[in-house]
């Protein structure tokens, strides 16, 4: 009843029409399900930043030789991280200038362009020497929002120098877009292995309990109990 | 069944019922689309699939859901696209099921309480809740799947949109 109440207000179906919309949808599907697939995954050809450490997913790794290794899964944007830094960061920064424990750092991007750029930041930083300084920084400068513009490649470069880096190399590394490929060797290498919030921080391969993130007694104690005195 | 519905009013309640499951299909594939490696991750935390699986279904998903959502819109394969959008839904309230009783977190990313919280308390509302807007999702997609016949569908005018469960 309805259906030829309808039928009559519309006309014939135009087929033309329809085919022409189909295969539009058709074409906005497979194109972005096929940009996902091909643009997420890790680049062989990179260019990587000299504290790579190819074996641990591509993360920027300090004191190889410790007894202790501890990964870092972050993301510059992440608010959670930024509170967690707040916490610990000097703790971290402690127990690594100090040799105590071989760090890896993995700086993801999965918030987006900002993510990235900063991740990759952090790269040419690290080719400078000054890593965790603007690790520390960048949580520091976090912006309240996510990609708000805040971040772009010449106020990287600023807050770069501002941390006392002086090569014209930094610049050209933000510049060239050095690093941004490497970007998707870490992401990809968090993806495979399991890390689906951030921050996260595996003390030999263990996670630790994320309610002590905001506890800077227990985080430190997971620590000394691993080892790290 | 058919007699329940005035025959002037269903077709527009077909068509605000299309435009609901399509808006929300719509927004987050969309929200989803702009951030693939996220979106892995928010398939990854119900640990149903295998990573590398889980992996390539994130980055698939949300266009699978935009296309739905267009189909919808626009009203081409109503009937179909109702009942895919509902299997979908249903593929969600499994997934989301067998989390809460699994007690597995299923925030990703870091957008913070995703059913439990820093101080590993489980909150049953942040599954509930979801759980509660898929299901009425579902009922949507029964009423289109049911009522296929809608205002401002490319379908009227072709066999796809008769209504009735008679095939």
């Amino acid at each position: 009843m309805a259906a030829s109440s309808n039928k009559g207000s519309n006309g014939k179906g135009d087929k033309t029409t329809r085919n022409l919309v189909v295969g539009m949808i058709l074409l906005v599907v497979v194109a972005g399900a096929g940009a996902a697939l091909a643009s997420n995954h890790a680049v062989k050809s990179a260019s990587k930043p000299s504290a790579v450490e190819a074996t641990d997913g591509d993360g920027i790794g300090f004191n190889t030789s410790a007894p202790v290794k501890v990964d870092f899964y972050e993301d510059f944007q992440c608010p959670h991280c930024r509170d967690f830094e707040a916490v610990n960061n000097a703790y971290i920064n402690k127990i690594i200038t100090d040799g105590k424990i071989h760090a890896v750092f993995h700086p993801m991007s999965f918030i987006g362009n900002e993510s990235v750029l900063t991740a990759a930041a952090s790269a040419c930083a690290s080719d400078q020497g000054k890593f965790l300084q603007m690790h520390a920084a960048l949580f520091a400068n976090q912006a309240a929002n996510e990609n708000s513009g805040i971040w772009s490649n010449a106020k990287l470069i600023v807050l770069g120098h501002s941390l006392g880096i002086a090569s014209t190399k930094y610049d050209e590394c933000i510049n060239n877009g050095q690093y941004l490929n490497w970007t998707k060797n870490v992401e990809d290498y968090a993806g495979k292995a399991n890390i689906n919030s951030t921050p996260t921080v595996l003390i030999n391969g263990k996670p630790v309990p994320q309610n002590t993130y905001l506890n800077s007694a227990a985080f430190q104690a997971a620590f000394s109990s691993a080892g790290v005195k | 069944m058919k007699k329940v519905l005035n025959p002037t009013t269903q077709p527009w309640l077909t068509l605000l019922a299309r435009l609901i499951l399509a808006g929300v299909l719509l927004a987050a594939g969309w929200i989803k689309a702009m951030k693939p490696s996220e979106a892995a991750a928010s398939v990854r935390v119900y640990e149903v699939l295998p990573v590398n699986i889980a992996n390539t279904f994130g980055y698939i998903l949300p266009w699978i859901e935009i296309g739905i959502a267009l189909l919808l819109i626009v009203g081409i394969w109503t009937r179909w696209s109702s009942i895919a959008a509902g299997a979908l839904m249903v593929l969600f309230v499994i997934a989301i099921a067998q989390a809460w009783a699994r007690k597995l977190p299923i925030n990703c990313g870091c957008f913070g309480n995703g059913g439990i919280t820093a101080d590993g308390k489980v909150h049953a509302w942040t599954y509930a809740t979801e759980i509660i807007r898929d299901i009425g999702l579902i009922l949507l997609s029964i009423f289109i799947t049911c009522f296929p016949n809608g205002k401002f569908a490319l379908d009227n005018g072709t066999k796809n949109n008769e209504n009735g469960g008679e095939r």
